[in-house]
């Protein structure tokens, strides 16, 4: 019989979705559309204004319906759309994190008082150094694509932390990461360094994806399935070859730790700190780290938990990589970014220490730490963008010497952000390293805490090098000058300080809600 | 799902054999593909090799659908013949069909080993294959709507189903790469920031934007000389400043600076085009100094 003829229609039913369940993520993808439909129909001079707009206003929806299905939401989470996607508590968690940090990513990118015209290009297919380039400089527009491109990245984070099978995580994981490496290359000031960035970034980023893709595969091959949940079930008890899992799992885990600049796969993570546009890097710097954790953390749980005694070992000795490179490098650098750079390597090694935990109370102090590292980056990279010279930001640690007599505001605000950085008590830092230490020290991972613990005294000397360089050294005479921040960065700096302190004083409200259940395991 | 058992029943007998129809097929189709391959590989013309493969590969959809595979023979057809090698042959020639011509080892024995690899591989693929194959009962004809069928319903019912928030999360990622390939390319030659045209050019340099509104004077042309170096005169005889090229060594330019500093110290504010009177002159001598002189004489 011909098969061309044979096939009798069939109907291929929707999968059910639960709207309301998904609805913040909706609303980011579509108001990123809209702002692609901004960019096409609306003059340029009006461009700023409605980006702006769109892009807070979509982030302030996403958040109220957010909070609208938090209230009335099921115990145990739903799994939406076929199986691909889980809205579980902890996904919850993750996607108010991710809208609160990129408010305050978004207004750093939108302000223009600090930076004549903001801290992107006019136009970025005007090639660097030449005539027309020198021409822009002066101009005050600036690429407004970027507004749609940091939304349809939360988007991608939203959707990578939800995640319920590899594949659906794949494509999330692309969605979020196309459109950093572009935001990379599109700074104002030093177009070349920024170019290099992006490109680096690009090329590493495609490289760790196809690790993971090859992870998927060989996964694949072992479970029979993509889902989650079928691989934890296949993994829990059978006969089939161990090596296709732990090598899916390793290769899987590489990409995964890359996103989360992981040790020792953080080599990205110095220059293109350093490259990227400062409110990118903030963007980068919290959001990705919140995202890419929440998927390891996702990923772990849900269908490795079995295997557990077999990859925790391996974990160990990434963790403890990580956090040397973190805190021995980050000693050597005599950038800021470089330096704030590092320490987020440092910071992703304790990360890992809490993820590493598989207990409700090592999922909730990841959680947690996930906010408060957030917030406390990206404070102190919008502090960074202010303190310029006349090519632009003066990153340089010697330029910040004796920064405390010509703005006490400034250093004071810096050095908190530090202390914080660093774990000091009274930060948010100390409640979230407290938290995920306690939670590896009940799980019987004693060593790794007292190593984490001598690195985080390291790691700490560097950041008050750089207090002692602010307030005990000598202001240099051709030394930069502070910027006064327009609302913009304001709003976003205080945003960072306050919930840092608020975290540090009164955490119980958010590590409440950060333990309030874990991962839906259904498939 | 399980509703169309009549087609699997149908085709059941029919597999056992292979039908006439069928076996030609194979017999065609088949050394095409090898020989496509073959040629592809030896061709020293790297279009040639292309088009050789692009045949290879025709031949290998149509052996597909011969299989009661048509999504997937379509699909060969379609991505890898249509879409992957037309992309093959305009990376070709975009690189030059020349350059792709070099038969230099820059590695040395590369030649050797790729040979001796890639028989072996084949020879392990080939016994693999052969062993794999003897005495296998033949499967009965997938149903293209159920997933493992392979078929457009079965793909279909995947896409569509299971994973349609994955396939819709895909565009967004293709968005991102339309915005971003606009954002990096595209400049705005026709907004104030752009290049400007030949009209705004010259409008600017009227309204004062610019140094001066004309191009900088040449040099003079004398029936004595016609160097470079030899500076234009203005109407009342004196040398044009403009004329003198700073990056060329001159007489004449030597001579215009020890005038100027002569006229400076006698007389604050006065006229640094005027002459100085042939006696006071310092090179009679030059053309065009000789030239300037008479030129003045001639209007006193």
């Amino acid at each position: 019989m011909n098969p061309f003829l044979a096939q009798q229609m069939q109907t291929v039913e929707a999968p059910g979705i639960d709207w309301g369940a998904i609805l913040p993520m909706v609303i980011v993808f579509g108001a990123a559309c809209v702002g692609v439909l901004i960019e096409a129909f609306v003059p340029k001079h009006q461009r700023w204004s409605g980006q702006v707009v769109l892009t807070l206003g979509s982030i302030a929806a996403a958040g109220i319906a957010l909070g609208a299905y938090v209230s009335g939401r099921p115990e145990h989470g739903v799994v939406t759309m076929g199986t691909t996607l889980s809205i579980d508590t902890p996904a919850l968690f993750l996607w108010g994190t991710l809208l609160a940090l990129s408010v305050a990513a978004v207004l750093m990118i939108a302000d223009r008082s600090v930076e004549p015209g903001g801290s992107f290009v006019a136009q970025a297919g005007i090639a660097p150094g030449t005539v027309q380039d020198r021409a822009q400089v002066q101009s005050t527009g600036m690429q407004t694509e970027v507004f749609p491109l940091a939304l349809f990245a939360l988007g991608g984070m939203m959707a990578f932390t939800a995640a319920n099978d590899l594949l659906t995580m794949f494509i999330a994981l692309e969605v979020l990461s196309l459109p950093l490496y572009l935001m990379c290359g599109l700074a104002r000031r030093r177009r070349l360094l920024s170019q290099e960035a992006a490109v680096k970034y690009f090329l590493l980023g495609a490289f760790a994806s196809a690790f993971f893709l090859y992870g998927l595969a060989l996964l694949y091959g072992y479970a029979g399935s993509v889902k989650l949940a079928d691989i934890a079930t296949a993994a829990a008890g059978t006969d089939r070859s161990d090596t296709l899992l732990f090598a899916g799992l390793g290769l899987l885990m590489v990409g995964l730790l890359f996103k989360g600049s992981v040790g020792p796969f953080h080599t990205w993570t110095p220059d293109v700190y350093q490259g990227a546009p400062t409110p990118v890097t903030a963007f980068m710097a919290a959001c990705t780290k919140v995202a890419a954790f929440g998927g390891i953390l996702r990923v772990l749980t849900v269908a490795f938990e079995a295997t557990s005694w077999e990859w925790r070992g391996v974990m160990w000795a990434v963790a403890i990589i990580s956090m040397a490179i973190g805190a021995v490098l980050g000693l050597t650098q005599t950038d800021l970014k470089r330096m704030i750079a590092y320490s987020s390597i440092a910071h992703a090694g304790f990360l890992l220490i809490g993820t590493m935990a598989l207990t409700d109370e090592g999922l909730s102090g990841t959680l947690f730490y996930l906010l408060a590292y957030g917030f406390t980056t990206l404070a102190a990279f919008g502090v960074i963008s202010l303190v310029r010279d006349s090519t632009g930001e003066a990153t340089h640690l010697s330029a910040w010497a004796g920064l405390a007599k010509r703005s006490p505001l400034l250093a004071g605000v810096f050095t908190f952000l530090l202390l914080a950085l660093a774990g000091i008590p009274l930060t948010s830092g100390f409640v979230g390293k407290f938290v995920v230490f306690s939670a590896a020290l009940s799980d019987g991972m004693a060593p790794l805490v007292v190593i984490a613990l001598v690195f985080s005294a390291v790691a700490a000397f560097f950041y008050l090098r750089v207090v002692v360089l602010m307030y005990f050294s000598e202001p240099a005479s051709d030394g930069p000058t502070v910027s006064v921040p327009g609302a913009f960065t304001t709003a976003s700096i205080a945003l960072g300080v306050i919930v840092t302190l608020l975290l540090g004083l009164l955490p119980t409200f958010a590590l409440d809600w950060a333990g309030a259940g874990g991962f839906a395991l259904g498939g | 799902m399980r509703t169309e058992a009549p087609l699997v029943l149908a085709q059941a007998g029919a597999d056992a054999t292979v039908s006439t129809g069928e076996a030609v097929a194979f017999w065609v189709l088949g050394p095409i593909a090898v020989a496509g391959a073959l040629c592809m590989i030896f061709a020293r013309n790297a279009v040639h090799s292309a088009l050789w493969l692009v045949m290879t590969m025709l031949s290998l959809g149509m052996l597909y659908m011969l299989q009661q595979a048509p999504f997937l023979g379509f699909t060969q057809i379609i991505v890898y013949t249509g879409a992957i090698m037309m992309l093959f042959l305009f990376v070709l020639m975009m690189v030059g069909r020349e350059s792709s011509d070099s038969v230099l080892e820059v590695l040395r024995g590369q030649r050797l080993m790729a040979a001796v690899l890639g028989i072996g591989i084949a020879g392990v693929l080939a016994g693999a294959l052969t062993r794999a194959l003897t005495d296998v009962p033949p499967a009965p004809a997938m149903n293209p709507w159920t997933p493992e069928g392979g078929g457009a319903g079965g793909l279909a019912r995947v896409i569509f189903q299971d994973y349609l928030f994955p396939f819709e999360l895909t565009s967004a990622l293709l968005i991102t790469a339309a915005v971003g390939a606009m954002v990096l390319a595209f400049t705005d030659r026709h907004s104030k920031q752009g290049k400007r045209s030949q009209r705004d050019l010259v409008e600017a340099r009227f309204r004062g934007e610019y140094e001066r509104p004309s191009p900088k004077p040449g040099p003079g042309v004398y029936a004595t000389s016609n160097s470079v170096a030899t500076p234009a005169l203005l109407p009342d005889g004196s040398i044009a400043p403009e004329s003198l090229s700073s990056l060329i060594e001159s007489t004449p330019t030597a001579q215009l600076q020890a005038h100027r500093k002569q006229l400076e110290s006698r007389a604050a504010g006065s006229d640094t085009h005027a002459l100085l009177d042939p006696e006071d002159g310092t090179g009679d001598g030059d053309a065009p100094a000789g030239a300037a002189a008479t030129a003045t004489e001639d209007k006193a």
